[in-house]
């Protein structure tokens, strides 16, 4: 079960490094906005995965319910940020 | 000026959700000891719930519930909090912060009285660390611009 | 291996192929608002996924229900903050992608 556990938390670091891609190489500001949310729904699951393998989940679960609240509340800033600096050009 | 989002959704979504986040920083400012933690992550989360509420139904609500004015009130209040009791401490023939003189006050063995006295101080940081995030959020977003009719 | 650890396999298991899927389609779609369906359904769907798999490894103690209220609060957030980014590209004047047709 350990074995599993880590096979899938390695998994899902590639991929973290694949959608680092799209934000370096995303045309304009949006594409990486949208990447950098999708790297911190990866980061939330790797975190408990990590928590497992070191037996003591019950540290791990506050730091990642954390992390999912900064997430979506830094996303929501910077969407409001661009949107009004359209308007008031 | 931040105004007000006019997008129903998140209008929605933002009230239910910030009474929740701040039930949240409570439990990590009370469980500070034991699991991670404190003052200061309590009192950023509180911060954040706060910033949460200011960009999605702008100024004009917020003021009533929290306004600048009760950033600078509410950080002097946590600032009290934390000197009050070390001074506290010095009164009872201790060193500062040496909760252990408090046993006398409080009419408990001294350990328990470490135990309290470290989650007074606690939740003083915690409070001076949400109006200091508010304010700091604030002025950089308006640039310094007052708000109109104040 | 019990009941609870071969469901709990398979949970991770249908997470980690809705999470690889999601960031193919985040590679390869040609338009910024075709990439944002991929990563704003695919990855939710996935979280839910690995949370419930974690949750039901635990068993019934306290940090599997804390797990639980972690995947809820993800469901509501998530496709909240996809429809803020979204709209903001539409303020903003972001052209669709249309397909073009070829020259022979």
């Amino acid at each position: 079960m350990t074995t599993f556990f880590l096979g899938i938390g390695v998994g899902l670091c590639i991929l973290v490094f694949f959608v680092l891609y799209r934000v370096v190489f995303g045309p304009g500001i949006f594409n990486r906005v949208a990447a950098i949310s999708a790297i911190g729904t990866k980061t939330l699951v790797i975190l408990l995965i990590i928590g497992y393998l070191y037996d003591r989940i019950d540290m791990f679960v506050d730091i990642s319910m954390v992390y999912a609240l900064l997430n979506f509340i830094g996303t929501l800033a910077v969407a409001k940020y661009l949107e009004m600096e359209g308007e008031r050009k | 000026m931040i105004h007000i989002s006019d997008d129903i959704i998140i209008r929605t979504l933002a009230r239910i959700l910030v009474p929740f986040i701040q039930l949240y920083a409570l439990y990590v400012i009370m469980h500070g000891h034991y699991s991670p933690g404190g003052g200061f992550q309590g009192g950023v989360i509180l911060g954040a719930s706060m910033v949460l509420l200011l960009i999605t139904h702008g100024y004009g609500e917020t003021k009533v519930r929290f306004s600048e004015r009760g950033a600078v009130i509410f950080s002097s209040i946590g600032l009290l909090i934390y000197s009050g009791i070390g001074t506290l401490c010095l009164v009872f023939f201790g060193n500062f912060l040496d909760y252990g003189k408090l046993s006398t006050l409080l009419q408990v063995v001294p350990a328990h009285a470490r135990s309290l006295g470290i989650l007074g101080v606690e939740l003083g940081v915690g409070f001076a660390v949400m109006a200091v995030m508010f304010s700091i959020f604030f002025d950089i977003s308006t640039s310094g611009e007052l708000p109109v009719d104040e | 291996m019990s009941v609870s650890s071969v469901l709990s396999i398979l949970f991770m298991i249908g997470g980690f192929f809705f999470f690889f899927t999601a960031t193919a389609g985040l590679l390869r779609f040609p338009d910024f608002y075709t990439r944002l369906h991929a990563t704003g359904k695919g990855d939710t769907l996935a979280v839910l996924l690995a949370l419930i798999g974690i949750s039901i490894h635990e068993g019934i103690t306290l940090n599997a229900l804390k797990i639980l209220l972690i995947a809820v609060f993800m469901f509501l957030a998530q496709p909240t903050a996809t429809h803020a980014i979204s709209k903001a590209g539409m303020r903003r004047g972001l052209e669709p992608w249309t397909k073009k047709e070829e020259e022979q």
